[in-house]
């Protein structure tokens, strides 16, 4: 049988991906109970949060574990300009994705040099400073959060009381956004540098200026994305307060999905997040409730299990390229 | 046979009653309620559960209590309906606790929501029950804005922290009456949403009674060192020192101030850690004379010996004395109890209707409180609190004068 | 009010902080400094320490630091486990090693806490009476808690020992060399997994020490790793991954900035000091002060 030519493969990949956002699309029509909705709404969240967070630290291998940033970044310039200056939320997202990606690139410059380890606690540090700084910052409501009263739904606000359909097709059209930018990127010259880089370290030094230029833009392409995600919870949740969208955990929750299911490949977040969001919640409703911990032993085991059987990611039970050896 | 239309009429007329009847007895009201019950607070989720099932056992057996709904079986209003409670994690999440309320509300079809400790998570879990009108009910929420937004189906039958630190300026102005010197303060605050809440609600009341607050101290919660913040007490050395801290910033608070050297005058504490028997066990010896807090006074069992046997039922459960919180918990269902059985029904709105209606004298609480009466913010203003004394290795009430059993040590004994 | 007494009280405060800081991370720093391990689960490693001295106490009626040895022991024999049993595969993995090794970690963290609140329930414990628990030395005028005087001596000695092993032993020099290339160690004979399980074992006694120590003074619940365990990693890092010394000097550092910062800025923010410290640092040594990683 003759080999997928390279532009077949991707048209390929574009198609499935036409399915798939298809096939979801449709799930609302079967499935009615809000619970399981909400689940899906998470799932969809993550599936993008993390798809961004994979351009940045899965393709261009620059790992932060300080995204949280971003997010509440995002969710806090949202629901302050709304709240305060009545600016529409669509709005309110697109400048908390635009202060972001500005953040990202002025932090980018110095921490860029920072390789490895250095870098990873650069990003958790940052992250827990504009924590502390928010939770002491009485404008922005430090620690009581930010309300927003919801009493009907509207298109115009981006406020729904019940009905989580709306936000259903919003976090949908985000997960499916960003993974055509990533599905473009894979394609780009920047893409093929960053590659180049990982393979062969030496050669970092001859394409060194122009990988941090194409570096940083995924900073901020990552940070966009990330930060619109945090916009889009403020919405969903209608409360927000530091410790639920600039906390180190949160960060860590965003990356989980793409190494589970598989760092700097095309559909590995989607796919850790199909496994991973409805496991911790349908734990944590159903297991949860006896206040022994069982839940946590059950949720802390299945990663570290997928994680270790699975290096490269779920996603490689999936691939029919032959088994590149992963293990020495 | 003829059968005469009226005997039709009885009979069917009979026995149409008597398979209602059936079908209500074998019905139950599911109340469902929202903790944390993983993660830091995992233990207040563990005792609240005692709590709620100790209240519900008495609801749901006859009890020789003077409670609501003691001396029956189930709720009678209802035909002896009992009373199921089904237990959600909140892991200390508002998303994730809007989340279970969801489920519990359209999976589980609960009548009313209990919760929730946490400030933060009782924001989005009364938001969705006041979008399904389901009642809410706030057993231990202290933030003062939770009944300010609006909300119709949000019921507080405890006090919350501006009427708690009320009470503690109460005290001192009498204090200060009988001649004791109380002219400077010093405020130690955790920096999450109880801390906050806390220390505005104190400082407010410092400017409108003319105290001096000689030291505002936010500290980050769960510090893994507090000598910093304990030596800027010290050397502030206020007349009284007011700690909003939770359990394992309290036990850091004072063993801290043993290891710098520093016993303050007066310790007036914002209850949350300091009405938690881990950190008596931890540090009790050390602050004999703290005062706390609360809206339960264990002694009040001499006059209401209601409160004494509700006390040993929930010791057999938890191991523990009733503390604020369990308190606090525990008449919040019988409440939401009470007032379903006078609605006779488990539909949102009457319950709701009949919350409002709600007029519970005290004595028939184990709470010192005058009585239960929600105002038009779902707030019990009668909640009175009280003011606890740790002395002799337990609580003594020592204000008000008409709760209290013994007078007030002051200032601290210094062993 | 910051008279002269206030500022040498904080700064040594600050100091014997920052050595227990470093007591901390000074298994942290074999681990993750010397063999390039991620351990998300260190907190946790203390978190279990604490437990096993309370445990000594209770049951044993040990005192905690006649109980140390044993807690260090019995940490040691975790750590080797961990290694053989758990890290050894994230650690073969040729792909995102690195991500690998700290969601592996992170996973068994969930888990012992987990496990933690399931044994001994999330109530929070304290041994109320030890040698040196309650007990301050004044000098001067100054207050030393005898515990945090104890830790810092304990942590001198503890890095002192380490970076002899490291220097001047088979072990240490084995150790090093496995971390930068196990293949070619394997030619000479070397194990990578015999030497990682001891250089884990080692780190995880290390901890055990530190956890001993600890439970004197601090309260133990399943979720108290968590505080410590950031600044473990940030003290590490800033003394720079490879090198005990720069760890040690890291821990202390540590202490003296956060005292410092809490006297200038509201005590609630007296981490953005350190983590300031941190990124001024990287910025003009991207290794951190010593490091050679």
């Amino acid at each position: 049988m003759a080999a997928a030519s390279f532009a077949e493969r991707r048209r390929r990949l574009l198609l499935i991906a036409a399915v798939v956002v298809t096939a979801v699309a449709a799930l609302p029509l079967f499935v009615h109970d809000v619970y399981v909705q909400n689940i899906l709404v998470l799932t969809l969240m993550y599936a993008a949060l993390s798809q961004s967070w994979n351009i940045l630290s899965g393709y261009c291998g620059q790992i932060s574990l300080g995204h949280a940033l971003y997010f509440g970044l995002g969710a806090y310039t949202s629901t302050i300009l709304f709240t305060k200056y009545g600016v529409l939320p669509w709005f309110g997202m697109l400048g908390g994705g635009v202060l972001s990606a500005v953040i990202a690139l002025a932090l980018g410059y110095p921490c860029f040099r920072l390789r490895g380890h250095y870098f990873v606690i650069a990003t958790i540090v940052i992250a827990e400073t504009a924590y502390l700084l928010f939770l002491n910052w009485d404008w922005a409501g430090a620690a009581l959060g930010i309300n927003m009263r919801v009493r009907h739904d509207s298109w115009e606000t981006f406020q729904f009381t019940r009905n989580k359909l709306p936000y259903f097709y919003f976090a949908l059209g985000l997960a499916a956004l960003t993974w055509i930018v990533t599905w473009a990127l894979e394609d780009s010259k920047w893409g093929y540098g960053w590659r180049a880089v990982k393979d062969n370290p030496e050669a970092a030094e001859s394409l060194g200026v122009v990988v941090f230029h194409s570096k940083m833009a995924a900073a901020a392409v990552s940070a966009f994305f990330t930060s619109v995600g945090g916009s889009f919870y403020a919405q969903f949740v209608s409360y927000i307060d530091p410790d639920s969208v600039m906390s180190f955990h949160f960060s860590l929750l965003m990356a989980l999905p793409a190494v589970l299911g598989g760092i700097g490949t095309l559909w590995g977040p989607a796919l850790g997040a199909a496994i991973l969001i409805p496991l911790t919640e349908l734990t944590r409703s159903f297991v949860g409730g006896s206040g022994k911990g069982i839940d946590l032993i059950v949720y802390g085991a299945l990663v570290m299990i997928i994680a270790l059987a699975r290096p490269q990611g779920l996603i490689s039970l999936f691939t029919r390229r032959p088994r590149a050896r992963v293990h020495e | 046979m003829r059968v005469s239309r009226r005997t039709v009429l009885i009979g069917s007329t009979a026995s149409l009653v008597a398979t209602t009847l059936r079908a209500q007895q074998a019905s139950e009201v599911v109340i469902g309620v929202i903790y944390p019950l993983s993660g830091a607070s995992a233990q207040i989720g563990v005792d609240a559960q005692h709590a709620f099932n100790t209240a519900a056992d008495i609801i749901n057996t006859v009890h020789d209590l003077d409670l609501p709904l003691a001396k029956s079986a189930g709720l009678p209003g209802l035909g002896g309906a009992k009373v199921r409670l089904i237990f959600a994690d909140h892991q200390a999440d508002p998303q994730k606790g809007r989340a279970e309320a969801e489920r519990l509300i359209t999976q589980e079809k609960v009548a009313a929501i209990v919760g929730t400790y946490q400030s933060a998570v009782a924001v989005t879990v009364s938001e969705t029950c006041e979008r399904y009108e389901i009642p809410y009910l706030s057993a231990d929420n202290s933030s003062p804005s939770l009944n300010r937004r609006g909300l119709k189906f949000y019921f507080r039958a405890a006090a919350h922290d501006e009427m708690f630190s009320a009470a503690m300026f109460d005290f001192f102005d009498a204090l200060k009456k009988k001649g004791q010197k109380i002219e400077t303060l010093a405020l130690f605050h955790e920096d999450t949403i109880f801390g906050t809440d806390s220390s505005n609600a104190q400082l407010k009341l410092a400017g409108d009674r003319g105290y001096k607050v000689v030291a505002n101290i936010k500290y980050r919660a769960n510090s893994p060192s507090l000598t910093a913040e304990v030596q800027q007490l010290k050397a502030a050395d206020a007349d009284v020192l007011m700690p909003s801290s939770y359990t394992t910033d309290g036990i850091l608070l004072v063993k801290t101030m043993g290891e710098l050297g520093y016993l303050p005058k007066a310790m007036v504490a914002q209850d949350a850690g300091f009405a938690e028997k881990a950190l008596y066990d931890a540090v009790g010896d050390k602050i004999t004379g703290v005062i706390s807090r609360g809206s339960f006074s264990l002694d009040l069992a001499a006059k209401r010996p209601s409160v004494g046997k509700v006390n040993d039922l929930y010791k057999a459960r938890s191991g523990k004395d009733l503390n604020d919180y369990s308190s606090r918990q525990f008449m919040a269902l019988i409440v939401l109890a009470d007032a379903i059985d006078r609605a006779k029904s488990a539909e949102g709105e009457k319950i709701r209707a009949s919350l409002v209606a709600t007029d519970l004298p005290g004595e028939r609480t184990i709470m010192p409180w005058k009585r239960v009466k929600f105002d038009e913010t779902g707030q019990n203003n009668d909640a009175d609190p009280v003011l606890l004394q740790w002395t002799g290795g337990k609580f003594v009430t020592i204000y008000p004068a008409q709760a209290a059993i013994a007078e007030a040590i002051w200032p601290m004994n210094k062993t | 009010m910051l008279t002269t007494a206030t500022i040498v009280q904080s700064l040594a405060s600050g100091l014997l902080m920052g050595l227990l800081y470093g007591l901390i991370a000074v298994g942290l720093a074999l681990i993750f400094g010397l063999m390039d391990v991620v351990n998300f689960a260190h907190g946790e490693f203390l978190m279990a320490a604490m437990y096993a001295a309370l445990g000594c106490s209770v049951f044993l009626a040990l005192d905690p630091l006649i109980a140390a040895p044993l807690v260090a022991a019995a940490l040691f024999a975790f750590g080797a486990l961990v290694y053989l049993g758990i890290v050894r595969f994230a650690v073969r993995a040729k792909t995102n090693a690195g991500m690998v090794q700290i969601f592996a970690t992170f996973g068994l963290a969930i888990v012992m806490r987990g496990l933690a609140q399931w044994l001994f329930t999330p109530d929070y414990r304290s041994i109320p009476s030890s040698w040196i628990g309650n007990r301050t030395v004044s000098i001067a005028g100054i207050f030393l808690p005898l515990p945090q005087l104890v830790g810092a001596v304990v942590a001198i000695a503890a890095f002192a020992g380490l970076y002899l092993v490291i220097r001047r032993t088979d072990f240490g020099r084995a150790l090093e060399a496995t971390r930068e290339d196990a293949g070619a160690v394997a030619l000479v004979g070397i194990d990578r997994n015999r030497v990682f399980a001891y250089g884990w074992g080692l780190g995880a006694a290390l901890v055990g020490l530190a956890g001993a120590i600890m439970a004197t003074f601090f309260y133990i619940y399943p979720d108290v790793g968590a505080s410590f365990a950031l600044i473990a990693y940030v003290t590490v890092a800033l003394g720079g991954f490879g090198s005990v010394f720069g760890a040690f000097a890291g821990g202390i550092i540590v202490g003296l900035v956060e005292a410092t910062t809490a006297m200038i800025l509201p005590p609630a923010l007296k981490s953005v000091g350190i983590y300031a410290v941190y990124l001024g640092v990287v910025f003009f040594r991207p290794r951190g002060l010593f490091g050679s990683i």
